[in-house]
Formats: C-alpha cells, structure tokens, sequence
C-alpha cells in the first residue's frame, strides 16, 4: 500500500510539474485583453460527430468575432475532449476552472455530461452556457450560472406537430424512438403528451438503441398497424436510416421528426427518402435574416458542415461576446453573468434571441420540411 | 500550487474509485476466474445508492452500505450457476448480465430510463474514497497471506486438483465473486454521490474492459496491483492530453490511438503488469 | 409474418457470417478476438474508400476490401497474438491486446474518416425492390443473403476437403500434436486470423451496402450479438454459427413483433445464459465448457 501511495503522488508531481512548464511557455495575455473562453466538446467517443461539428462553428464565430470589431476585445478559446464521458466531463471543466482560469464554459456536447460537470462550474461560480443541452430538466435547474441556448423540445415540438396536423390532418400515427440517448428519450417524452393533447391515437410505439442500423423489425411492426404517420425521435444519423428503410418497405405515409433530423447530413444519407419528411427544429437553416446568411456562408467557406449543432455552438460563442459588451466590456466571471442576464433579441442565426427567465433559450422555433433536397419553411 | 490541486482534485477521486473498481475484478481473478460482471454490480449498488439518497434522503452511511450490500446479495444467486463455466465461458456470461442490466436501467421508467438521476448531493469527499480503498486493500491483503488466499492461489493454479484436495473450490470461489460485486457497488455509490449523477450509459461493457484492462496492466501478483494499474490508466488520457496540446496536436483521436498503442505495448512487454517493474528494479540491484 | 420473416433471415445472414469468423478463430486459438468487430468496421470503410474516392466498380470493390481486412488479420496475428503465445494467461493478455488494437484502429478509422456516419453513394447498387410472397424484400437485400450463404459455404468447404482445412482442424485439436506430425502451427494459425478476419470484413462490407450507415463505431452493434450467436452455435462450430446466426436473427425479429424493440437486445443475452446454463456447449459444440 505504501508503494502505491508512492506511485499516486509521484503521478500527481509529474502532471503539476508537467503544468507548470506550460504556463511558463505561455505568454500571459495582459488583463482586459483577452476573453478566456473553455469549450468542453465530445471529440472522440460515440458524441464525436456532435462535437467536431460544434467545434467548427464554434472556431468559424470566434474567427469572425476576432476579425471584426464588435468587441475592443480578442476571444481565446480553449477546445478540450470530454470523450462524450462524464468522468473527462468533470476533469475538464476542473482544469478550466483552475488551472486556465477561464471566465465562461461553452458546452458540454451531451446532456448526461451536462449533469455531473455543471455542478462544479455552479459551485466554483463559472458561467456555464450550454450549446447542446436539451434534456428538459437537470441542466439550468442546477443553478443560476448555467445557462442554454439551445431549446428543448419541449419548445419545438408540441408547435410543429400542431402545424403538421392542421395540414396533413392524422388522427393516428405509429411512434418510433431511441431509448438509450438522453436527447431521444426526452424528445419521445414530449412527443407521447403532444400527441396525447393532440387528440392522435398512438396505434403502435417501438424503440431503438443509438448503435442500431437495422430497423425493419421495428418499422414491419410499426406499419404492420396501419397508422396515418410515423413519428420518429432520433438523432441524425439512425434518421436516416430510418426513413431509407421505411420508404423501402414500402411506407408512403408521412414522416415526422423533432430536432436531431435537423442536418444536412440526414437529407445527405436519406437521398430522395428524406422527401416530405417534416421536422420541428430550432434552427431553421432555410431563414434569410443575415445573421443566419453570414453563418452559412462562413461554414461554407471553411468547408464545415452548417446543421443544428454548430449553428447554436456559433450562436453560444455571439451570445457570450454579447454578454461581454453589455457588462461594459469586463471580463470576469461575474461581470459576463451580469452580461448574460441583459441579453435580450440578439440577431443570431437562431433567430431573435434572448433568455427565459429560467435561463432556457427562448426564440422562434421553425416548422420544416424536406422539398426538393433542401429544408423549407411550412408557414 | 493550491489551484494545481484543485485543478486535479476530481482526478485524484477517480483514481481512487477506478482503484477500487480494479481490486473488484481482482478479487475474482486472484482464484482463476474472468468475471466481467462488475460494471453491472456497479450500477446496482450505484442505484441503490442514488435512490436512498434521492428518494429517501437516507445517511450517507446508510448508502454506502446498500450500495455493497445490493449487489452482494445478487451476487449469490447469479454466480451459483454461473461459476461452474470455465475460462472464456464464465467470461461471456457475465458480460451479458452486465449488458442486461444496463438494457434493465435504460427501460426503467422509475429511474428516467436512459436520463439516469440527476442533482444528487455530493456526499463523497476524496477521503472517503481513499478510506474505502485503503479497507479493501486491508481486507485483500490479509486475505492473500491466510490460509484462504493459499487456497485461493491452489484453484487458480489448478481448480481439479485443489477440488481432490479438499478444497471447497466453490464456496471459495463464491466468496471472492460476492466480495468482487460489494467492492464494485461501493465504488458505484461512491461515484454517483462524487458526480452528481447515474446514467445507464456508464455502466456498459466499455466500463468493465476497462477495469479488466486496469488490473491485468497494474499486475495481479501483488494485492495492489490493480490499484497501480488504475492509477497509470485514469492519469495516462489526462498526461496525454498535455503531452498533446504541448505538441500541438489538436484534440482528438490521437489521444485514443495514444491509449491504445500503450496499452498494447504494457500487455506484450509487461506481461506481470506494472507491479514487474518494481522487481525488474531490484533485480539490475 | 411473412416480411418479419424475411427480415430475420436478412440480419441472420449478416450475424452468421460475422459470427463464423469468430468462431473459427476460438476454434483454432481457444481465443476471443475482441478486434473482430473494429476489423468488420475497417472493411467497410475500405469497400467505401474503394468506390467512393477510387470510384471503382462494387463488384471490384467488394473482394478487395475483404481482401485488405484478411491482411488486416495476418498484421492482427502477429502483433497481437502470436507474442504471447506461450504465455499461461494467454486468454485473458489475448483477450486485452486483441482489445488495444480495437482501440488502435478505431482511432485510425476516426482520424481518417472522421466520426460522421458515412453512406455509399446514392446508386452504387441498384434500386429494385421484388416480392418474395407476401414480403418484399431489395435486390440488394436477397443478394446480400446469397452472398453470405456462398461464403458460409466455401469455408465449410475448405475446411471438409482441402489440406489447408484439415490442417486447421488438426491445429484446433491440439496445436502440439500438429506439429509433431509434421504441420507448420505458425502458418496455420495465421491463416486461421486471415481467413476469419476476411469473413468478418465481408460481413462488414455488405452490412454497409445493407444498411448505408458507416461510421468508426459501427461494430458495436454486432458485437456483443456476435458472442450470443457463438455460444448459441457452440463455440468453435462453424455450422453451428451458421444456423445461431440466422436463429438469433429471426429471434430479435419475432421478438419485436410480439413484445416490442425494448426488449429486443435483452433477448440475445436471455438466449445466451439460457444456453451457458442449460446448454453451454451450444447446438454443435463440443468444447469442454464446464470445469465440474
């Protein structure tokens, strides 16, 4: 026992002098200078695609922001890998919080993360504002320095599904979700009451687990019930699948889906599956405002993917450099809480953008659907 | 200095709790057997834990005993039949309990499915993490220098032969895997109260490879091992992310091609685990 | 019923061959490869490579990426497996290098193609659905199922008749005896990995024509199915993964249209205790399974 002892504070000495030498390479920004931002992303691990979009638009908005000036001020910000783990979750955010000393988080990508590492930015009084985070509870109840911006679907769908009713007019669909995936679950969770308060009789419900690629199981047993839609909560990569088999068994019924079919990548991998499919989202890429315009076309010039993800990772980055202006250009920890309390219709890609009182994201979700290879509107 | 440690603080807890999860399969290892069912007792004694807090504001300690105490008592009707499998066998079987428990937490309603219990107070301070470590390695070690350990030494070496001796080569065995399942539940209850949460998704295969990884790479010569196995595992992802950003290289999959290729070099060359390196030292003496 | 059914021979046939590789690697070796999977997964992304970015023909595609994932296998062999092979934990340092190097070429996979899912591109097979009865099933889907039954088949071929097969089946008996009678052990086990690794990448392959999502974690979903259809095929039984295979396919099928998907994975870890318990040397095993 004594040797392991040995060999745990021997660890530790390497890591802090390991530590110390990199703080001396580094130049010390001058104070009032720099905005030190920390972005806690899933790089690697099964949230990597989340992250390595998310980082894209977070880098696109930090680079636009820099070149601009908006701000008397430049924003650094630090990318660091969570694994899409808690357990990384938690050493990040604790080493952004102490060794980096950052004024503000941006993230973590997944919600479950989200739980464990929050907690420690609340107690150790960093601002936390989270891109990605849609589990609807558990996130800013942890406190009053987490705050959202990305909308729950408890925000988007009950809106869309009421639009698509009054067009398409079902009274019974047949419900199709991933029960393993915190964003997923809690989709479905929204979806079951809307229907419910929608007076739509659920004929069957079958579920899925996020590594899944074969779903005709469930989709022969969903259809087999004859109901008037499917409904399907899924996240962009087994939507699209999804969608392919279904229309392979030979389904011609409308498709709906909540936020995570809202990608490029879905309508990419779906091809001419994807057509009609109608989608609540709380982007709505199609949006001509020049917030959204100079997003794409920056995304596009970087050769990223513009979808969901990096749009409210870019907006997050806007969204603190506003938080910074209002709070009269500081850039302490409080002094961007203050500015984060003050934001109110921000042009942003998301539309209009302010915060609930709650600190939830509150802005125009959009109603969408796939016509011609693209997402448009459904006014 | 004092931010350094904060900095690491939550490092150091893991370290702690890996530890602990390493010595849990080591227990089963020490008489032979593979047993990879203690990310499923982990998540047992993890919501058994949760739960007594959440719902029934129980004492710390009170949790703490439930959370080695369920998974114990699970232990026994499970490993009854399934300790009678060999080598490869065992080890399957005691995957797919593990992955059926975790399916059984991702469809419990009770428990939010996949959403897990958040906001759990965090009862665990570093300390209770290192006392629980500290007993499980006094409870090992003792165990490895009594007549029990010889015994357990005898059915590892060669189970046939330590039966013909008399020894009650299952109840032995039965005992190492209870005791494997209350030290994996301990530390799953640990846990939860230190990140303020439990999720199904951290208790599935990938979870106990790891702890299988941590105590054969640390070496199960020696009682702890596992502990030094834990401790180079839990800190290397950590080191590397350093070695990375001073090299320049992005964040990303180089760190997990880095753990890999380490990990690959320990097994081939380190055949003993960590713990060889020490007497490799006193040898060259 | 009829489409379920045909849904449960599809996925069958896709867990029976990537299962067969398994087996015949613990056959000859007493040893999981827990590689096997990220080996299927880098398969994929070849015959994806191969038609996407060389734009070369499926039908060239195809055999070079099981091809590639064969010498993937032999690199697998060598520097995973055959350094330890002396070793008396053999079992459990195998089952952790085969393990690394998981890790090692997922990374690989991850640096080089990102962590996005992937598809063919739109056209590489032919869209034609036709009717088989009441179901109807894709082109794709039906030459898919008759792909893996041929390879199925030749390796069972191989085995009976040629001298490279009987040679395998002495090495699975007792590597000690082969060799004193004459068999070169190294070369056979090495055949054992290339042969089972280039199976595995034609499960792989064709999984990501079948079901047009690739990504660097795609052999997660097989892989705890492809330890159930093992031990319910006996370990080591080539037949045996052949007929669990398609059994565990039509199980999680009717599964699903009796109880409900929630259930569906748990089924495969009922069956598999089910089976190590009542059972455990599987349909047509004969492995030595139980120490009492």
């Amino acid at each position: 026992m004594r040797l392991a002892g040995r060999r745990i504070r021997s660890l530790v000495l390497l890591l802090a002098v390991s530590a110390a030498c990199k703080e001396k390479t580094e130049a010390a920004a001058p104070a009032g200078t720099t905005a030190r931002i920390g972005a806690a992303l899933s790089l690697t691990g099964p949230a990597a695609p989340y992250g390595a979009t998310q980082r894209a638009g977070i880098q696109t908005a930090v680079e636009d922001i820099n070149a601009g000036n908006a701000l008397p001020l430049k924003l650094e910000v630090l990318i660091e890998d969570d694994g899409s783990t808690k357990e990384q979750g938690i050493t990040v955010f604790q080493k952004f919080i102490n060794r980096d000393k950052v004024s503000a988080i941006i993230g973590p990508t997944l919600s479950t993360t989200a739980t464990a590492a929050d907690p420690i930015a609340q107690q150790e009084k960093v601002p936390v504002l989270a891109v990605s985070n849609t589990s609807p509870t558990g996130i800013t109840d942890i406190g009053n320095y987490i705050w959202r911006d990305s909308l729950t679907e408890k925000q988007v769908i009950p809106g869309a599904f009421k639009k698509a009713k009054e067009k398409m007019g079902f009274k019974t669909a047949g419900v199709l979700y991933g029960n393993d995936d915190v964003f997923t679950k809690a989709g479905y969770d929204v979806m079951k009451k809307t229907l419910d308060d929608l007076g739509v009789k659920v004929v069957d419900t079958q579920t899925f687990a996020k590594p899944d690629r074969d779903f005709a199981a469930q989709l022969t047993a969903l259809t087999g019930q004859k109901p008037e839609v499917l409904v399907v909560s899924a996240l962009a990569d087994n939507a699209a699948a999804i969608v392919t088999q279904a229309r392979q068994q030979g389904w011609t019924g409308p498709i709906l889906g909540g936020n995570g079919f809202n990608s490029p990548a879905f309508i990419k991998n779906a091809g001419t599956a994807s057509e009609g499919v109608m989608v609540g989202t709380s982007w709505n890429s199609a949006s001509p405002a020049p917030a959204n315009q100079r997003f794409l076309a920056a995304m596009k010039a970087k050769g990223a993917n513009p979808d969901q993800f990096s749009a409210q990772a870019y907006t997050g980055v806007y969204i603190l450099a506003e938080a910074i202006k209002l709070a009269g250009d500081k850039t302490g920890r409080e002094d961007i809480l203050a500015g984060l309390g003050k934001v109110k219709d921000l042009d942003t890609p998301l539309g209009k953008f302010s915060f609930t009182p709650s600190r939830d994201a509150s802005h125009e979700p959009a109603v969408q659907q796939v016509k011609e290879g693209k997402f448009q509107v459904v006014e | 200095m004092r931010d350094l440690l904060l900095a690491y603080q939550s490092l150091i807890a893991f370290v702690g709790i890996n530890g602990l999860l390493a010595l849990s399969v080591y227990a089963t290892l020490s008489c032979g057997q593979l047993s990879l069912a203690n990310a499923g007792f982990m998540a047992v004694g993890a919501y058994a834990a949760a739960l007594l807090t959440v719902k029934a504001q129980a004492p710390f300690i009170v949790v703490l005993a439930a959370s080695a105490l369920a998974p114990a008592i699970i232990a026994v009707p499970l490993g009854l039949p399934v300790l009678r499998l060999r080598g490869v066998f065992l080890a399957i079987a005691t995957i797919g309990f593990g992955e059926v428990v975790r399916l059984f937490f991702v469809n419990w309603d009770y428990t939010n499915g996949a959403l897990g219990l958040v906001a759990i107070p965090q009862r665990t301070a570093l300390w209770t993490i290192f006392l629980a470590l500290a007993l499980a390695l006094f409870v090992l070690a003792r165990i490895r220098g009594s007549r029990f350990g010889y015994a357990l030494e005898a059915i590892r070496e060669d189970e046939t032969a330590a039966r013909t001796m008399g020894i009650d080569t299952t109840g032995h065995k039965l005992a190492m895997f209870v005791l494997g399942a209350a030290l994996a539940g301990l530390a799953g209850g640990l846990e939860a109260h230190f990140t303020f949460m439990v999720a199904p998704g951290g208790y599935g295969f990938g979870r106990v490879v790891e702890m299988l990884v941590q105590a054969v790479v640390g070496g199960t010569a020696a009682f702890f091992g596992p502990v030094l196995g834990a401790a180079f595992l839990t800190a290397l992802p950590e080191v590397l992310r350093e070695v990375g950003a001073r090299l320049g290289f992005a964040p990303g999959p180089f760190r997990l091609f880095l753990n890999g290729a380490i990990l690959l070099l320990v097994v081939l060359f380190l055949p003993n685990g960590l713990v060889s390196l020490a007497g490799l030292r006193r040898r060259k003496k | 019923m009829g489409q379920q059914a045909l849904n449960g021979v599809f996925v069958g046939s896709i867990y029976a061959l990537f299962a067969v590789g398994y087996t015949l690697v613990f056959g000859v070796l007493d040893i999981l490869n827990l590689a096997h999977a990220a080996v299927f997964m880098l398969a994929a992304f070849s015959a994806l490579a191969l038609v996407a970015d060389a734009h070369l023909p499926l039908w060239m595609a195809l055999p070079l990426a099981v091809l590639a994932a064969g010498l993937i296998g032999l690199l697998l062999e060598r520097l995973a497996f055959r350094p330890l092979r002396g070793r008396a934990d053999s079992n459990i340092s195998g089952l952790i290098s085969s393990l690394a190097m998981a890790t090692v070429f997922e990374a690989i996979a991850l640096q080089l193609f990102g962590p996005d899912v992937s598809r063919f591109p739109l056209g590489t097979f032919p869209d034609r659905l036709i009717r088989v009865g009441t179901a109807s099933a894709s082109l794709l889907q039906l030459c898919i199922i008759g792909i893996s039954v041929l390879l199925m088949a030749l390796l069972t071929f191989l085995l009976a008749r040629t001298r490279l097969g009987r040679r395998l089946r002495a090495v699975a008996e007792s590597p000690r005896a082969a060799r004193i009678l004459g068999v070169n052990v190294d070369r056979t086990i090495a055949a054992a990995f290339f042969l089972s690794s280039a199976l595995g990448g034609a499960a792989g392959v064709l999984f990501g024509l079948a079901f047009n999502s690739i990504s660097p974690d795609v052999g997660r979903s097989v892989e705890l199915k492809g330890l159930a259809v093992i031990i319910l095929g006996g370990m080591g039984s080539i037949p045996g993964a052949v007929v669990a295979g398609f059994a565990l396919g039509l199980i999680e099928v009717f599964t699903v249209a009796r109880f409900g998907s929630s259930l569906r994975d748990a089924v495969s870890f009922a069956v598999l205790f089910v089976v190590l318990l009542a059972r455990p040397r599987g349909l047509f095993g004969q492995a030595a399974v139980r120490e009492a």
